[in-house]
């Protein structure tokens, strides 16, 4: 699990897909707490 | 033919990799991960090691270093990119090579030697017919290779699989045995063993030699 703070969370998509998972071996999913 | 050797926070290997290029091919520089700039060399080795303590994952922080940018653009103007170990995990997260790189199967870090089999054969430097046998050390947690079938297939037609573990050899679960694959042009070749601890008679094995000696006909 990796907790941050997002200025912009519209991105944490665009940050999943980028850096934070590597979609071809890893499912993601996104929790706004 | 000048190499230069990413130095990342974290790798390990880059000295071995600067003795092994300059037995190779004559000269060999380090390259700072924060340079931009890679200054007048004809190829370059991503080497092995933790780089940014493989946080996230391995490779995937370095990917966005201002050196892999360079690197990026070597690679797509044909220039030889070599990735070992962690260096294939940095070009895989970079998208320069398909794939990834998982834990090995049996959650166990291995280290010992290894044979391989080099599908395009070496020594006629144009990636030449045949399959030629190599002797060279494997060490790491990471490393089993992974793609989705399809891409397998695709890589079998290809030509991309440039190496695999001989018959009985795969020490980490890789699918179809694969050690070691290159971008489509075959410039980017990532290889999960290690070449540059297979250079001097007292390690065992020179065969390590003959894999940055095949990069040389992609140095403009």
């Amino acid at each position: 699990m990796v907790e941050l703070e997002a200025e912009d969370p519209e991105r944490l998509g665009e940050l999943c897909e980028k850096l934070l998972a590597n979609p071809l071996i890893e499912d993601y999913e996104i929790q706004t707490l | 033919m000048i190499w230069g050797v990413v130095q990342f926070p974290g790798s390990c290997d880059e000295r071995d990799a600067l003795h092994a290029c300059t037995l190779a091919s004559g000269e060999a520089r380090l390259i700072w991960h924060e340079d931009r700039d890679l200054g007048a060399v004809d190829g370059v080795v991503v080497p092995g090691g933790f780089s940014y303590g493989d946080y996230l994952r391995a490779g995937a922080v370095a990917r966005f270093s201002p050196a892999m940018e360079a690197v990026a653009e070597l690679a797509a103007a044909g220039g030889p990119v070599l990735g070992i170990c962690n260096g294939f995990q940095v070009l895989c997260e970079a998208g320069l090579l398909p794939g990834a790189l998982l834990r090995n199967e049996n959650l166990r870090f291995v280290c010992r030697q290894v044979e391989l089999e080099a599908l395009r054969g070496l020594s006629t430097a144009g990636g030449g017919q045949g399959t030629e046998r190599l002797s060279i050390p494997a060490k790491h947690g990471e490393g089993r290779y992974y793609a989705p079938e399809e891409t397998l297939d695709e890589l079998e037609a290809g030509g991309q699989i440039a190496f695999r573990y001989a018959p009985g050899q795969n020490p980490n679960g890789s699918l179809r045995d694969i050690a070691g694959v290159t971008n489509e042009a075959g410039n980017v070749l990532g290889l999960m063993p290690h070449p540059e601890h297979a250079v001097d008679p007292l390690t065992g094995s020179t065969d390590g030699l003959r894999v940055f000696k095949s990069l040389e006909r992609f140095s403009s």
